[in-house]
């Protein structure tokens, strides 16, 4: 399974390394928008978790090129500022989970796994017709 | 602006008081003067009627003289003795002498047939031819067919004063047109006296006769007018005049015309003739006389026979009177224009004692306008209204400003919670990160199970540090959120169950009982849902927390007016509990960000702080009563909406 993390912060990003790697899952890491677009353009993930907040281009730009694009990858939104309004908007885009920072090692594969789960019930469905 | 307030002021103060001033004025001269024109004409009136009866004295009193100067000569026996011998000599001597101390103008005698015997003038003795009462003799006739003396007023002819005197006959010549006919007879005053025989039967013997010609006579207009007149006469004004008419025209006067000569043959106006002559009247009436209006008083004459022949009357220039009518006109003008002046000076002085308070709050209110809220705005005027208009502006000035810091107040309060808002935000992402970090590898390590049992306490302490942190950051995160409301028409009574229900199992498990009594028929809150849920959460938990076991909390709501803003109609929720309470140096400090009396990681300070801020948004506001030991109670009141959402 392959899972793409995008973060401008170094820390961050080597949690989720950190936490998911060791239960199997193929982590690819971006510090930026732009490289996290290159990535997905060479070889889309099965799922993408990104920082809301980031310098040039934030993490609602990367779902509106997605949007864009027709690339249909179910997105896990994470963020410091969780504020409602901030959680909200990260719904009204399209993410499938909101994650807000900090969060335990736990609460990361929990939302993962969820959102897996959701994804392929939803391919099983539309497969299904 | 101001200038013209104060101009238009005076202008209008003005022009009050003298529309004031020129109504009493223009009223009292026109009543004042219409009053005393008529009581000046009342008084012309009966002064040309008492000229009238006095002119009418002197021509009786000539009627008389007259008379009596022929009785004295015929009673004297000189006299006598002539006549009864036909010494026309010396009856002719006699009759002149007559004539002259007498004044008249004919004297004669007659016999008893008529036959003149003796006359004085030209024609003295008769010719025996001259037919007895050939001529009309008036007066001697009279006295022959009566055998009475007679005195008065005749109407001679022409013919007969021909006789009597040619130069006689002269006077009635008149120079003016529409009196043909009335040139053959004159107007005369005289007398007759009978001459009898010396027998005791006392047979009538003849006539003494003798008379005054009134046609072109100035003596008796002249002194009849000095009589009464003098004073205007010395004066030289337009003077009254005194006039005799044979029949309607003036045959004797002292009226004169523009070029100063008498108006002998001019006739009298239609009216008076109508009046005097046809009817009979005494009248008095305003008249046109020689291009002047005049006053004038008229009465008949009549003859020895009792016929109206003529008219005297009395005229008196209106300019006489008139004159008193022109002063009083000019004092009451006079009496105006200075009214007019004192009204403009009071106007001047008034608008000036009314208006410069005004002006110094109108400057005031400029002041205030500008910004400035200590206008001066002078001493209290002595003007009980203008003095309640300094006080009130006062007033609404101390409001102003007692307004103004409260807003101050309003606004440094906002302000500072907006910056510690932004500081949190901005803190709270900056710590996110890293503590994601912390947690992940704390977390990952507790995971190893080759761990110390030290090592991993340690690292368990770490964990419970990290998430006191997180809890830290959430508090502020909740403080900062600048979110927008989203009001819906809400049943407070229904969310306030709901979250009770929350929280029930806690209280329980705390062994402290909550009680929820809800006001009856209150109307729905137009409210933020989850905001206000997050409020009563946070106001319940704080009682829960200050609550030991066996303490109760009260929940109640109701319909209450606001003690902020009074008038205003709203539901208050009030949450009691009877917990420990609170220390009152800590009452002010309560809604304070970051203030908390509970223990070291059991809150962050933030929650009254964010509920105020919520319950503020509504435009409501809560307070609390608390005392040590006892307990606190916190009402939260919230405005009934009256537009919008409402319907």
């Amino acid at each position: 399974m392959n899972i793409l993390v995008v973060d401008d912060e170094g820390i961050v990003l080597e949690s989720c390394n950190r936490v998911l790697k060791p239960e199997g899952f193929s982590v690819r890491l971006a510090t930026s928008a732009e490289e996290a677009l290159a990535v997905i353009d060479r070889e889309p993930p099965a799922l993408l978790i990104i920082d809301v907040k980031m310098p040039v281009h934030d993490g609602l730009y990367i779902m509106k090129e997605l949007n864009r694009k027709q690339q249909r990858v179910p997105v896990i939104l994470m963020s410091g500022f969780s504020t409602k309004e901030t959680i909200e908007e990260s719904y009204k885009m399209g993410a499938r989970m909101f994650l807000a920072k900090p969060f335990t090692p736990d609460e990361l594969l929990g939302a993962v796994r969820r959102v897996i789960e959701e994804a392929s019930d939803g391919k099983e469905k539309s497969s299904g017709h | 602006m101001r200038i013209q307030a104060i101009h238009s002021t005076r202008f209008k103060l003005i022009v009050n008081f003298l529309v004031v001033c020129f109504l009493v004025g223009g009223t009292s001269l026109f009543i004042g003067g219409h009053l005393l024109y008529n009581a000046v004409v009342r008084e012309a009136e009966s002064q040309v009627k008492l000229a009238l009866s006095a002119t009418r004295d002197v021509y009786n009193t000539q009627v008389r003289y007259v008379n009596v100067a022929l009785n004295i000569t015929s009673l004297g026996s000189g006299f006598r003795t002539a006549f009864f011998e036909h010494d026309i000599a010396d009856l002719r001597t006699r009759l002149e002498r007559l004539k002259q101390h007498a004044g008249l103008d004919f004297v004669g005698v007659v016999t008893a047939t008529g036959q003149p015997l003796c006359r004085t003038g030209p024609n003295a003795v008769p010719e025996t031819t001259e037919p007895a009462l050939s001529v009309d003799n008036t007066i001697a006739r009279y006295v022959t067919s009566h055998k009475e003396a007679v005195a008065g007023t005749v109407v001679l002819p022409r013919s007969f004063l021909h006789i009597e005197n040619p130069d006689l006959a002269e006077r009635i010549q008149f120079y003016s047109t529409g009196t043909e006919g009335r040139d053959m007879a004159c107007l005369a005053i005289a007398a007759a006296i009978p001459v009898f025989e010396n027998t005791p039967s006392g047979e009538i013997a003849g006539a003494l006769y003798g008379g005054i010609v009134l046609n072109q006579s100035t003596d008796l207009v002249d002194m009849a007018r000095k009589t009464f007149f003098l004073d205007e006469i010395q004066k030289k004004i337009d003077a009254p005049t005194v006039t005799l008419f044979f029949d309607d025209v003036r045959v004797a006067t002292n009226m004169t015309d523009e070029k100063g000569l008498r108006t002998i043959g001019t006739r009298a106006p239609e009216t008076v003739r109508q009046d005097v002559l046809t009817m009979g009247k005494q009248i008095t009436t305003r008249l046109p006389l020689a291009g002047k209006w005049h006053m004038a008083a008229y009465q008949p004459i009549e003859d020895i026979l009792g016929r109206r022949v003529g008219m005297m009357g009395i005229a008196v220039p209106e300019s006489t009177y008139t004159g008193v009518q022109k002063k009083i006109f000019f004092f009451f003008l006079l009496a105006t224009c200075i009214g007019a002046c004192i009204a403009i000076g009071m106007g001047y002085l008034l608008a000036y004692q009314i208006m410069r308070p005004v002006h110094r709050l109108i400057r005031a209110s400029q002041e205030v306008t500008e910004g400035s809220l200590a206008p001066d705005i002078g001493a209290i005027s002595r003007d009980p209204e203008i003095a309640i208009l300094q006080k009130t502006f006062q007033h609404m000035i101390e409001k102003m400003k007692q307004r103004r810091m409260e807003s101050q107040d309003k606004i440094f309060q906002s302000e500072k919670q907006a910056s510690v808002g932004r500081l949190a935000a901005g803190v709270a992402h900056e710590i996110n990160n890293p503590l994601t970090g912390v947690l992940t590898y704390t977390h990952m390590l507790l995971r190893r199970n080759d761990l110390a049992d030290d090592i991993r306490s340690d690292l368990t302490v770490i964990v419970e540090s990290t998430e006191r942190v997180r809890k830290i950051v959430k508090g502020l995160l909740d403080f900062s959120r600048q979110t927008r409301l989203d009001p819906e028409p809400t049943e407070i009574n229904r969310l306030i169950e709901a979250t009770v229900k929350l929280i029930e199992n806690q209280a329980l498990i705390k062994g402290v009982a909550i009680h929820f009594h809800p006001g009856e028929s209150l109307p729905p809150l137009v409210i933020d849902r989850s905001q206000m849920q997050s409020v009563l959460l946070n106001m319940i938990i704080n009682a829960l927390d200050a609550s030991e076991p066996s303490d109760t909390i009260e929940i109640a709501t109701a319909m209450a007016r606001s003690a902020g803003a009074p008038g205003r109609n709203g539901v208050e929720i009030t949450i009691a509990d009877t917990g420990c309470g609170i220390p009152p140096e800590n009452l002010d400090k309560l809604f304070d960000p970051f203030f908390s009396t509970k223990e070291v990681g059991k809150g962050t300070g933030l929650g009254l702080s964010v509920s105020f801020g919520i319950v503020k948004e509504h435009n409501g506001n809560i307070r609390v009563q608390s005392e040590m030991g006892v307990g606190s109670t916190f009402f939260i009141w919230l405005p009934v909406e009256t537009t919008g959402q409402e319907k």
